[in-house]
């Protein structure tokens, strides 16, 4: 702890002290799970109609899944080099099953009694998705994303290796020069990051199930 | 007011054998509460719901005020048309409030433009808009929640009310109480009500209207009073409870007993008042006769022995084969 507590090791100047590395954590683990959702969603709304692209889709999700997130990185190097987007390519990829099927279960899980009344108010196929399937979805799609955000903000600690200093940047430094108390600080950040964020969208998702009962994580 | 017409309406789903409602034709006359009275695979709820076009039909049409509903697109029909549906209907991640204001929304209105239609709906319902606006679903009780959907069928002040079962899921007591409400709001706003239920007792209590369904044919359509008078068949005879002396007591006119006057009497009774009414008037007052009443001319009387002759009448074969529960009551009630 007394690493993450010395003074020196908090300069903003200093592009491997803790804010910095913390913020480039957070920058990386935000752009891939942004990125992620925004693949998700379309690809889940139209997985839940039609089964003809679900079974596809999250094959090919599952199988990117199986990659080992070190080999894939290291794969990309010669087409992007030690630059973010190596690390982020993986790491958005990987999101896809757990938030895909998330979606999906989501949305195929309203009541269709719901999206029947919305009809006969006279709610376009449109307005149904985004007024009742939608809303009522969500919390069950935040619940997805929780388990991807932790997954993604452990993954990305190997960003280092492949140019990206952030918080595994106090793990490999402190491995190579064994400095322990380094190492600690490392994990116990990470792991911080990874139970703080959580706990936000945790929050996030109770907001949105207002009304009803919270769902336990899916 | 609307008035619907249904002509020859037939709905066969592919692959079953039977179609689910079978060359059916009646009218539903403006501003009355017209009772789709079935078992369920009767065919109501699918005939419910080929009105707002939920359902098409395979052949036939529907008219709304000479209007086939085919000939309007479906969107604009159903918002222009109210649907309440069994508990299940509200949205659950909206308020009470944004629950009654969906179809003004999707029309494009803003919020606050329907507040106040939003608070005079709810108070309508028996909802003070200060208690329950800012309330979830879960939160209200099953009466409560059907109040609601009540508030937002009526959101867009639609002249047609389309209600499957809204109360089938409601305890009887609760039930009751709705059924009066729904009563009398209707008796201030006159909307032309299609209403889809399995309980008779129901269909008698609401219905000015009552249509007869089963395996998709319509056996009967008519007012109570006629459906139990002239049942056309021993179904509609066996369902409506023809023999069921209390309910003839309770929708059958005095004029079913209509006799000629034999003298002057002090008591006057409307011909069109129940049976119930006669007899208890009659026992109340003590009188032997009481004068039958129409448009204030005098049309006859009617006693305890004439009470009873007509509702003995009415079964002949009953009587024939001993089963004389309706005379027998009827004389227990007479000697009495």
């Amino acid at each position: 702890m007394s690493y993450i507590f010395d003074g020196f090791n908090w300069d903003l100047s200093d592009p491997t002290s803790i804010p910095n590395l913390l913020f480039q954590h957070l920058i990386i683990t935000g752009i891939s799970l942004a990125i992620g959702l925004l693949i998700a969603v379309p690809v889940g709304v139209l997985a839940a109609r039609y089964t003809k692209i679900y079974l596809p889709a999250i094959t090919l999700a599952g199988i990117l899944y199986t990659l080992p997130s070190l080999a894939f990185m290291a794969l990309l190097i010669p087409f992007t080099g030690l630059n973010p987007p190596t690390v982020i390519i993986p790491l958005v990829l990987y999101t896809q099953v757990v938030l895909i099927r998330n979606i999906v279960a989501a949305i195929r899980a309203v009541d269709p009694a719901l999206l029947e009344v919305g009809r006969a108010m006279g709610m376009t196929e449109r307005q149904v998705l985004f007024r009742v399937s939608f809303p009522l979805a969500l919390p069950v799609i935040v619940a997805g994303l929780r388990v991807a955000a932790v997954t993604t903000i452990g993954i990305a600690t190997i960003g280092p290796l492949f140019g990206v200093p952030d918080l595994g940047y106090l793990i490999f430094q402190g491995f190579n020069f064994r400095i322990n108390v380094q190492i600690e600080a490392g994990v116990i950040l990470v792991s911080a990051l990874a139970v703080g964020v959580d706990l936000l969208l945790l929050a996030l998702q109770s907001f949105l199930s207002r009304g009803r009962q919270v769902v336990a994580v899916a | 007011m609307a008035k619907i017409e249904f002509v020859d309406v037939s709905k066969s789903y592919p692959g079953a054998a039977k179609p689910a409602v079978d060359h059916v034709s009646f009218t539903v006359r403006e501003g009355g509460i017209c009772m789709l009275l079935g078992t369920s695979g009767s065919g109501k709820t699918t005939l419910l719901r080929m009105v707002n076009r939920l359902i098409d039909p395979t052949s036939g049409s529907i008219l709304i005020d000479g209007t086939a509903t085919t000939a309007q697109d479906p969107i604009a029909l159903r918002r222009s048309i109210g649907y309440v549906i069994q508990q299940v209907g509200l949205f659950p991640h909206l308020t009470v409030e944004e629950n009654v204001r969906v179809v003004p929304s999707i029309l494009g209105e803003s919020a606050a433009e329907s507040t106040d239609r939003v608070d005079e709906l709810l108070v309508l319902v028996g909802l003070p808009p200060q208690e329950f606006r800012k309330r979830y679903p879960r939160q209200l009780s099953g009466g409560q929640q059907q109040r609601v959907g009540l508030a937002r069928a009526l959101a867009a002040d639609p002249a047609l009310l389309l209600m499957d079962e809204p109360f089938g899921a409601l305890d009887a007591i609760t039930r009751t109480r709705m059924q009066d409400e729904l009563l009398h709001i209707q008796r201030d706003m006159h909307k032309t009500i299609l209403f889809v239920t399995h309980d008779v007792e129901e269909a008698f209590r609401l219905g000015d209207q009552i249509v007869i369904l089963t395996d998709g044919k319509l056996m009967q359509e008519g007012t109570p009073i006629e459906l139990l008078a002239s049942p056309a068949n021993d179904f509609v005879a066996q369902l409506v409870g023809a023999d069921n002396v209390v309910r003839q007591f309770e929708y059958l006119p005095v004029m079913m007993a209509l006799e000629p006057a034999t003298g002057p009497a002090r008591e006057r009774i409307s011909a069109e008042a129940p049976l119930l009414d006669g007899l208890l008037q009659l026992i109340q007052t003590g009188q032997t006769a009481l004068a039958v009443e129409e448009r204030g001319e005098m049309r006859g009387q009617v006693t305890l022995a004439s009470i009873s002759r007509a509702l003995r009448e009415r079964k002949p074969d009953a009587a024939a084969t001993g089963d004389a529960q309706p005379s027998d009551a009827a004389s227990a009630v007479a000697g009495a």
